[in-house]
């Protein structure tokens, strides 16, 4: 079923520049076919959503992500084209949107729950859970000018979940609170999708976008660049983003830059470092980039495709120091004996830091694969053997 | 109308916080919103009876202090109300900017929180002069019950567009607060309309207020419950005026988010 969709929409803001403005923007309210001077942010999107799915919105600052949410929740309405939605949305523009310092949290979880349609009745019932999920104790008596940012946003999101919606719209609204808290409301977000909830995610952090989100789709100066399965879309987001930093000259002949040049894979016997056969050893060679001529630290890290860290170690705890091959290159080798990783795709990174390995300045990336046959579960193999006491 | 018995609850809410905020944080509680009109009314008891010492066919029975009294609660229900629902869309930017909800209710409990609290206040007041032993028809609080309604409606009506506009054109609050000291004088709350001149009859007939005045006192002094055309067209007007106004606040609230 669908239960959003997107004709054609496009949205401008009006320039307020001079007082009068303000009066012309008023009357083209009542007469549409003046627009006066305005800024783009949306511009022809056609987006559908259908029960089930979860879509990440990847772009960068400005992009228009934000406004496109804000469309969908209906907090603003669209300049033309045409928002088709159905269901209970719950949008979660920003944790705590709407709540009132001068109020107790649980004065303003009565608001912010009627706000979502809930009746008097409803509202009463589910005030414990949301209290209990919050878990901000005797603070909830207390008015919200009193609470830590941290508080707000787990009352915030307490809130959120107790609505049980049928469209979960949430603006980067994952990158706050502690860690149990961040852990307990991605846990939440997973059953609430395994139980068939559609989501909506505005996220800087591909991490999350990568785990929670199916599909995503890169927003670009207002209009859509790319659409489909996640880890495509935000892998080209990426590849946008390097390509953007080394084109930055700023960037790339900053004195204090230490940089991976090179970067390969092997494994024995086989030149195509992608394709690895399970337990075999993984060779890694690179070269590295020293501006000042000292041998940097290189840090090599394995991830799972979905962004899982599975195992990282840098040349600074091993004590090894890059060879020098040049003014400015050093080499490394690396081997990792016996590969215990199961079959799938798997990432690496290398990181170049400085010679005191505290600060990282670049990274570089290669997928591979492991190839193999076995039915074992998990990401790597341990050591083991049953045995019959 | 289908929509707010949908939204029912939230305006509930709203209403509650909009009384609420009255007397939050103040020392006195709900006390001072009463005590701010008796105050009011005291001044003009003292000019008027004591330094004035006004005299009219119209205070017989009464005297200045209830006669003025069933006026002036109207006129603060009716200038309140529409001074608050200006700046209520405004004063909740932060609100209309993140949740997707009808931002007339906002309008409206601003509005309608006004109301309860000086319908409140002038009840105390006609107890009081009831009982102090002034001439008052409480029978007729039903009439005066349907009359508060209707001017509640013409009411929301300007409150739902000055909402609006306020939102666009910053300055409307600014403008009001003089605007509605004149509307005050122009209106026969502290005189009788029998004494406006002839010259300036005109002002005082086409002020939508002194019909409210004239009913309200020939309804709570005089106990005279008699309808005529006036009332009819009353009713219409405000029905009128409170869908022009949510007709062009509606409008304009498709823009709120980009001026707030």
């Amino acid at each position: 079923m669908r239960l959003v969709g997107l004709n054609n929409v496009s949205k401008h803001y009006p320039k307020l520049l001079h007082s009068g403005d303000r009066l012309r923007a008023l009357y083209s309210v009542f007469y549409t076919k003046s627009k006066g001077p305005h800024f783009q942010v949306l511009q022809d999107i056609n987006l559908e959503v259908h029960q089930g799915e979860s879509l990440g919105l990847v772009g960068v600052n400005g992009a228009g992500k934000s406004t496109l949410l804000k469309i969908i929740a209906g907090v603003i309405k669209p300049n033309s084209g045409s928002v088709h939605v159905n269901g209970r949305i719950s949008a979660m523009l920003e944790l705590g949107a709407g709540f009132h310092p001068e109020y107790t949290g649980r004065e303003n979880i009565r608001l912010a729950l009627s706000l979502a349609g809930l009746s008097g009745g409803e509202v009463t019932q589910r005030l414990p859970e949301i209290i209990e999920f919050a878990d901000i104790g005797g603070y909830i008596e207390e008015p919200i000018k009193h609470y830590s940012s941290g508080m707000v946003v787990r009352l915030g999101f307490a809130v959120m979940t107790a609505v049980q919606p049928d469209i979960l719209i949430t603006d980067e609204v994952l990158a706050v609170g502690d860690e149990s808290f961040q852990k307990k409301c991605i846990s939440w977000i997973e059953s609430y999708l395994s139980g068939g909830g559609t989501l909506l995610l505005c996220s800087h952090s591909m991490f999350h976008i990568q785990k929670l989100c199916r599909k995503a789709c890169w927003i670009h100066e207002g209009r859509m660049r790319a659409y489909g399965d996640a880890f495509d879309v935000t892998r080209d987001y990426l590849a946008y983003h390097e390509q953007k930093s080394m084109s930055d000259p700023k960037l790339v002949s900053s004195a204090s830059d230490y940089r991976v040049t090179e970067l390969s894979l092997h494994s024995v016997g086989k030149s195509d470092g992608s394709q690895i056969e399970m337990g075999a050893d993984l060779l890694i060679a690179g070269r590295l980039h020293s501006p000042d001529g000292r041998p940097p630290t290189v840090a090599i890290g394995l991830l799972r495709a979905d962004g899982t860290p599975i195992y990282g170690v840098n040349s600074d705890i091993d004590g090894f120091i890059p060879k020098q091959a040049g003014a400015q290159v050093y080499e490394f080798n690396l081997r990792l004996f016996a590969l215990p990783l199961l079959p799938g795709k798997y990432t690496l990174r290398a990181h170049a830091m400085d010679p005191e390995g505290l600060r990282l300045f670049d990274t570089m990336e290669q997928g591979f694969e492991i190839y193999g046959r076995t039915r074992e579960l998990g990401v790597c193999r341990l050591a083991h053997s049953w045995e019959s006491t | 109308m289908r929509g707010l018995w949908k939204h029912r609850w939230l305006l509930r809410e709203f209403l509650g916080r909009e009384i609420k905020n009255r007397y939050l944080g103040s020392v006195s509680g709900i006390l001072w919103v009463l005590f701010q009109p008796l105050a009011q009314l005291a001044v003009y008891a003292f000019i008027f009876t004591l330094i004035f010492k006004v005299r009219f066919p119209e205070l017989e029975g009464h005297g200045y202090i209830a006669f003025v009294a069933v006026a002036l609660w109207p006129w603060l229900a009716f200038q309140e109300g529409v001074q608050r629902a200006t700046v209520s869309v405004q004063n909740n930017a932060a609100l209309i900017k993140k949740v997707a909800f009808p931002n007339e209710l906002l309008v409206y409990a601003s509005v309608a929180a006004t109301y309860i609290i000086h319908a409140v206040g002038l009840l105390l007041v006609l107890l009081v002069l009831k009982l102090a032993g002034v001439a008052i028809h409480l029978s007729a609080l039903p009439g005066f019950a349907l009359l508060w309604l209707v001017m509640m409606a013409g009411t929301l009506g300007v409150g739902l567009i000055c909402a609006a506009f306020q939102v666009f054109l910053r300055d409307l609050e600014q403008i009001l607060a003089p605007l509605f000291m004149l509307w005050f004088y122009a209106s026969p709350i502290l005189y009788p309309a029998s004494l406006v001149p002839p010259a300036f009859r005109v002002i005082i007939e086409t002020n939508p207020i002194s019909y409210f005045i004239g009913q309200a006192r020939s309804l709570l002094l005089y106990g005279d419950w008699t309808l005529g055309a006036m009332d009819g067209v009353a009713v219409l007007g405000a029905m009128v005026l409170f869908w022009v106004g949510l007709r062009i606040f509606r409008r304009c609230a498709t823009r709120f988010e980009d001026f707030l």
